[in-house]
Formats: C-alpha cells, sequence, structure tokens
C-alpha cells in the first residue's frame, strides 16, 4: 500500500474550500474522495494522519473528515493534536464501529458529525456543506 | 505234502486270522476309535489265541500313582470295579506292581503269593490263580499302563502266551500313547479356545505349499464363512477392504521372504455389507530345514474400540467448532470492520457515480475506473465472508495442507487487526525466515493462533495503553520443527503449575467456558507437536507451541 497525500484542487479553489480527509484504508479513502468531488468539493487526501498533521501546519484548513481507527495513530489523537495545531478546523468523524463513548467523547471535543460507516451520501454531504458554510473565513 | 508242511499249514491257518486281528485293531487306532473299545477288541484277540486264557489291560493315570480300568471284558464285574483306581506299589498284586517296578511280574498263585495280600480273598471269588503282568511303555519308555493274562490254574506263561504278552502291549502302548496325545492336544485346544474366544480373537492358519487355510470358529465368524467353506489364502484376503487388500498381501509377502513377522490393521467387508475394524498379527513358521510351513496369525476385531475412538474424533471436533464460533463472537470488531470497509467503499462510488451522472460531467475514465473499484470492493467483501465461513463451518476443517506458518500468522494477525487496534494493544512479530513448512489444517492452526491472540489481548487489558504489548515469535528448532510463541506482558500465569491452564473448564476469565486452550492442545497434539506455557522471567505469559517439519522439509541444510 503506497502512501498517498493527493489533493484534488482545482487552480481556482482557495484553500478555504478544500475538504481534507484522512483514513488508512486506500478503498475507502478514494471513495469518499469521489463522493465529496461529485458534489463539486476539492478533497485533500491522506492515508497517513502524521502527513495530515504536517499538512495542516502549512495550510489552512476549513474541515478536515477523520476516520478513528487506524493503524498508526487513532482519529481521536489527531483530533487532540489538531485543536492545538489549528483550533479552527472543523472535524467530521467517520469510523467503522458503532461505538456510544467515542461518539460523545468526539461530540464533546468539539466533532461537529459522527458517521458510521457505511453512511447515507445526502447526510454526509449535508454535513460537509453545513461546516464549510458555517465556518468563519479568516 | 510234507509232515512239517503240514504243521506250517496249522499255523498258518490259526495265525492267519490273529494277523487280521492285529491289522484290524491298529485301523481303529488310526481312525481314533474310543480307547475302551481298542483296549477290549484287543483283550479279545488275545483271550482266543489261548484256551481258558482271561486278559485285561489297565492304564496308569497321568500322575503316574494309580491304576485306572482299560478293558476287561471277560473278568467279573466285582473284580475289575475292586482294582479300578488302585494305588500301585512294590505289594500291589500283580499289575500295581509290575507297574511300580517297571518290570513283567509272574505270580503263579495268587493264594499265597504275598503280592496279592490285599486282593486274594476277591480273587478267590473269582476263581483266579494265576496272573502274570507286563508294564506297558511308551517309546519314550514311561510306563503307561499294564497287560496281564490270568488264568484258573497255578501255573506261569508259556512261551506262546510270552510271545501273545509282547505283541498285545506293543499294540496297547501305540493306542494309549496316541490317545493321551489327542487328550494333550484337545486340552490344548480347549484352552486356546478358551483364550480366544474370550479375547474375541480369531486363528487362522494359512499353508502356502497346499493353497489351503485353516481358521478358528470365532475366526469364521469374524470372517462371515460358513463353518464348512474349505479355506484359502485369497479367500480369507477377499474380505479386506479392496483399498486396503493390496497392503496386506504385500504384507503377507513381506513375511513370506523374509521368514518374519507381520501385522495390519485394515477393514473387512463382510457379505452383508456390513464392515469390521480389525488388527492382524502373526508370523511365519519354518519346518526345520528352514522353508516355509505356514502363516499363523490372529485377527483381532477392534471394531467397537473405532467406533468409540470416532465417536470422540466427532465430539472433539464438535468442541472445536463451538470455540471457533466462539471465537468469531469475540472478533466482532474484526469482523464488522473488514466487511464495513468495503461496503463502504462501494456505497460511496455508487452515490459518486450517480452524482456524477445526475450533474452530466462523467469522464468516461472516472466511471469505469468507479466501476473497477466497486467490483473490486465487492471481491473483497466476499474474501472475509468467505475467511470467516471457512474458520467457522465444520466440514474441511481438519484437511491438511503444507503450511508456512509465518504466513497463516499474518493472515491471522490481518484476521484480528482491528480488534487489537481497538483494544489500544500493539502486536509485534519476529519471524524466522528460514522456518521449515509444516503440515497442517489451516483452519485449526488459525483457531490455535487466534486462542492464544485473543487471550494475551485479554491477558493485558488492564495495563495502561503504552504497555499493551504482545509478541509474536517464529523460529526453527536445528530445522526439523518450527515453534511459535506468544508472549504477553500480563499478569502471567498461575505460580505453582502454569500447564494447569490446559485442563479443561480451567478459566480465569469472567465469560470464558475454559475449553480454548483445552482444544488448542488436542489440535496440536493430533498434528503430533507439542504445546507448552511458562511464565515470562520479567512478566507476563509466553505459549509456544511445536510442530514437526513437513515430510521433506527438513531444513537443517538451509542458510
Amino acid at each position: 500500500m503506497g502512501d498517498r497525500a493527493i489533493c484534488m484542487t482545482s487552480s481556482e479553489k482557495s484553500d478555504a474550500e478544500i475538504v481534507c480527509l484522512v483514513d488508512d484504508d486506500l478503498s475507502v479513502l478514494k471513495s469518499i474522495e469521489r463522493l465529496l468531488a461529485s458534489d463539486g468539493f476539492s478533497v485533500c487526501a491522506f492515508n497517513k494522519p502524521k502527513e495530515f498533521l504536517t499538512y495542516v501546519q502549512a495550510h489552512a484548513v476549513p474541515l478536515v473528515v477523520l476516520d478513528i481507527w487506524m493503524e498508526e495513530m487513532s482519529g481521536l489523537e489527531v483530533q487532540a493534536q489538531l485543536s492545538a495545531l489549528s483550533p479552527q478546523t472543523r472535524v467530521i468523524i467517520i469510523t467503522g464501529r458503532e461505538d456510544q463513548t467515542a461518539k460523545l467523547a468526539a461530540l464533546q471535543s468539539g466533532v461537529i458529525a459522527f458517521f458510521t460507516k457505511p453512511f447515507d451520501d445526502d447526510q454526509f454531504l449535508n454535513a460537509v456543506r453545513g461546516a464549510l458554510a458555517m465556518h468563519p473565513i479568516e | 505234502m510234507s509232515e512239517r508242511g503240514n504243521i506250517d499249514k496249522g499255523q498258518q491257518e490259526k495265525e492267519e486270522p490273529f494277523y487280521a486281528g492285529q491289522t484290524r485293531v491298529l485301523e481303529m487306532v488310526a481312525a481314533n476309535a474310543p480307547l475302551p473299545e481298542i483296549l477290549t477288541n484287543l483283550v479279545l484277540l488275545m483271550e482266543a489265541q489261548a484256551e481258558g486264557m482271561l486278559c485285561s489291560i489297565l492304564v496308569l493315570t497321568a500322575d503316574g500313582m494309580r491304576v485306572r480300568h482299560g478293558a476287561a471284558p471277560s473278568l467279573p464285574e466285582a473284580y475289575v470295579k475292586a482294582v479300578n483306581g488302585a494305588p500301585i506299589g512294590p505289594r500291589n498284586g500283580s499289575c500295581g506292581t509290575a507297574m511300580y517296578l517297571k518290570r513283567p511280574v509272574v505270580v503263579t498263585n495268587v493264594m499265597t503269593d504275598p503280592l496279592w495280600a490285599d486282593y486274594r480273598d476277591l480273587a478267590e471269588i473269582c476263581g483266579l490263580r494265576a496272573c502274570w503282568s507286563t508294564p506297558i511303555f511308551s517309546h519314550q519308555g514311561d510306563v503307561i499302563g499294564s497287560f496281564a493274562m490270568y488264568r484258573q490254574e497255578q501255573r506261569g506263561p508259556n512261551a506262546e502266551e510270552a510271545h501273545l504278552t509282547q505283541i498285545a502291549t506293543h499294540i496297547a502302548g501305540i493306542a494309549i500313547e496316541r490317545q493321551r496325545v489327542q487328550e494333550t492336544l484337545r486340552e490344548r485346544d480347549a484352552r486356546i479356545n478358551l483364550a480366544a474366544e474370550s479375547a474375541d480373537l480369531a486363528f487362522w492358519v494359512i499353508y502356502p505349499e497346499q493353497n489351503t487355510a485353516w481358521m478358528s470358529d470365532k475366526g469364521r465368524k469374524i470372517y462371515g464363512f460358513d463353518s464348512k467353506l474349505p479355506l484359502t489364502r485369497d479367500l480369507i484376503c477377499s474380505r479386506v477392504h479392496p483399498d486396503e487388500r493390496a497392503a496386506l498381501h504385500a504384507a503377507f509377502d513381506r513375511a513370506c521372504a523374509s521368514h518374519g513377522i507381520f501385522e495390519s490393521e485394515h477393514r473387512l467387508v463382510l457379505p452383508y455389507g456390513k464392515t469390521r475394524w480389525v488388527i492382524v498379527r502373526g508370523r511365519c513358521l519354518e519346518d526345520e530345514h528352514g522353508s516355509l510351513l505356514e502363516l499363523i496369525g490372529v485377527t483381532i476385531d477392534v471394531s467397537a474400540q473405532k467406533q468409540s475412538d470416532l465417536q470422540l474424533q466427532i465430539q472433539r471436533e464438535e468442541l472445536a467448532h463451538l470455540n471457533r464460533v466462539a471465537l468469531m463472537g469475540e472478533m466482532t470488531a474484526s469482523v464488522a470492520h473488514e466487511l464495513n470497509q468495503p461496503l463502504t467503499a462501494i456505497a460511496n462510488n455508487a452515490a459518486a457515480a450517480r452524482r456524477f451522472l445526475e450533474r452530466g460531467n462523467i469522464n468516461p475514465a472516472l466511471l469505469q475506473q468507479l466501476l473497477q473499484d466497486m467490483v473490486a470492493d465487492s471481491q473483497r467483501a466476499g474474501e472475509v465472508i468467505r475467511g470467516i465461513r471457512a474458520l467457522v463451518r465444520k466440514d474441511k476443517s481438519v484437511v491438511r495442507s503444507v503450511l508456512n506458518l509465518n504466513a497463516v500468522i499474518a493472515d491471522t494477525l490481518r484476521l484480528v487487526s482491528s480488534d487489537v487496534l481497538l483494544r489500544e494493544s500493539v502486536v509485534t512479530t519476529e519471524m524466522d525466515h528460514n522456518l521449515p513448512l509444516v503440515e497442517a489444517a489451516p483452519v485449526q492452526i488459525q483457531q490455535v493462533l487466534l486462542n492464544l491472540i485473543m487471550n494475551a489481548l485479554d491477558a493485558v487489558e488492564a495495563l495502561p495503553p503504552a504497555e499493551r504489548r504482545i509478541i509474536v515469535t517464529t523460529r526453527s528448532l536445528s530445522g526439523d520443527s518450527a515453534e511459535v510463541s506468544v508472549r504477553d506482558f500480563g499478569t502471567g500465569l498461575p505460580k505453582d503449575r502454569p500447564q494447569k491452564v490446559f485442563d479443561h473448564f480451567f478459566s480465569t476469565k469472567q465469560t470464558g467456558m475454559g475449553m480454548g486452550l483445552t482444544i488448542v492442545r488436542s489440535i496440536i497434539e493430533m498434528h503430533g507437536g507439542t504445546i507448552s506455557a511458562e511464565n515470562a522471567p520479567d512478566r507476563g505469559a509466553r505459549f509456544f507451541f511445536r510442530l514437526p517439519a513437513a515430510r521433506g522439509d527438513s531444513k537443517s541444510q538451509a542458510a
């Protein structure tokens, strides 16, 4: 499995309209990336959480879609570091496992939405749209 | 015709029926007629040779202490009864004394002879006066009886009577000895039969030269042969299951060639379709020149034992199956995650395709890519389900193949990866890349590894996440066996007896059935391996099992 950090950004889009995506499962990563693209979003996808954390230090990231269960580090850990590195970044969590405790913890720490895979595409895209719209651009 | 010729002719006329009589008696011996009948005929033949002569034959008991009535057709019944069972000794009438002294005893007058002190009154009543007794010897020289001639007048034997005595003792010796041998054989036969009956054994003998065979009654029952049916080696072997017949013939031939022993375990298929499991053991017997005489063997019916072994095996497999189902239940996170990932990808790709199509701006190459990925992910989900099914299905779970344990470990760790992740634990591996291959049932080895890994995960659960470590190691033991160990850093095993964990129903878990490690051990042992548990020097437990290298994969020579 090769490293992957691809940003499907077109030149006219600014960082503010880019959605970051972190999931260590390549086929899931690719599929969410396409789903977002099909609705017109630009996506910057990472299959290594640490690469995302590096990226976020150099770029303004309005929204990240984050998987919880990853080999390298858990999505909740990424979120914890992110709140220090980029407190303004909104977080949507996607997880492969129904876990009420994790959901509660995530929502309490400022996550705006929590989806269990597989999820409804409309609900997910609405949440992404909503998150980007509510984001105050600095 | 001369005077001499007339005498000879008279002699001849007298002797011819006597010879015929002797022949008749010997024929009776050869035909195994009852001994009293033979001896009675012999006595009557002798009595017919001399006027006024009464004869008797006594047989010495096997212990050599007493006489038994043999034949005395012309003596009074009271006399015969009195003599039957009398002891032999130095003063015990003519016969008892002759047998005791092992030489002829001639008493010309029983009324005065001290040897007859105990029998005198009886002899007087019966009108017996003279009694000449000669011991009968076996051809080894042991006394086995006596032949006596009685007369009602006081005198000793003449030459003709002495000659008759010689003939009578010779023939009686043959008859008595033969009967004794047959008695011994009968007793031996009875003993062997008793042993065979009580041990459910069949005896048989194959005579290769004559192409015939003999089999005991029990044997005929086991093999389903009618009691009269003449047997041959081929007929006996025809009862053997076709798959195993050639091997049995080969075992016989090998034994014949080396004049050695043979042993075989195989099935018999009886005419009405019933199958028996038997063990056959035997040897070749040779004559004094070392040439092959016969194949002698026993067949033991072990069907009942086989049946219960089979039952046990079914129960063991049933239990192992329940354990695998239970393991699946413990691995819910992994199972759900492994299925969820491809399903999520499929759902997202499909939704994306629909949206692209709705917007009318899809690039055909992208659409193709999307569809291809959906197919690939469906296959991935299918693989996961196949993997789960392979692990929980009953059949094929025991089918063996040649395996690289390193690969089985990698597969198993992939299977539990989500549970490891979820429990915030870390599993590391230290693989020996020169590990010999083993011949094993992949499902069962995966089951062993799953049990050990799930146990290890439980063992480290109470520790802080950073310390939840498990190490899986493989190594080659001088190339002829492979060792796998699973080490955790938990609280360890019972200090007094770590091996207790393999006992039935031993469990430290709230929910455990306590069968997991018992099943693990039985699987490893069925593969000819061993499993053990110990406390690691610093902390935690180490479980390790060893499996023999597959035939032809001893890696001692490998670099």
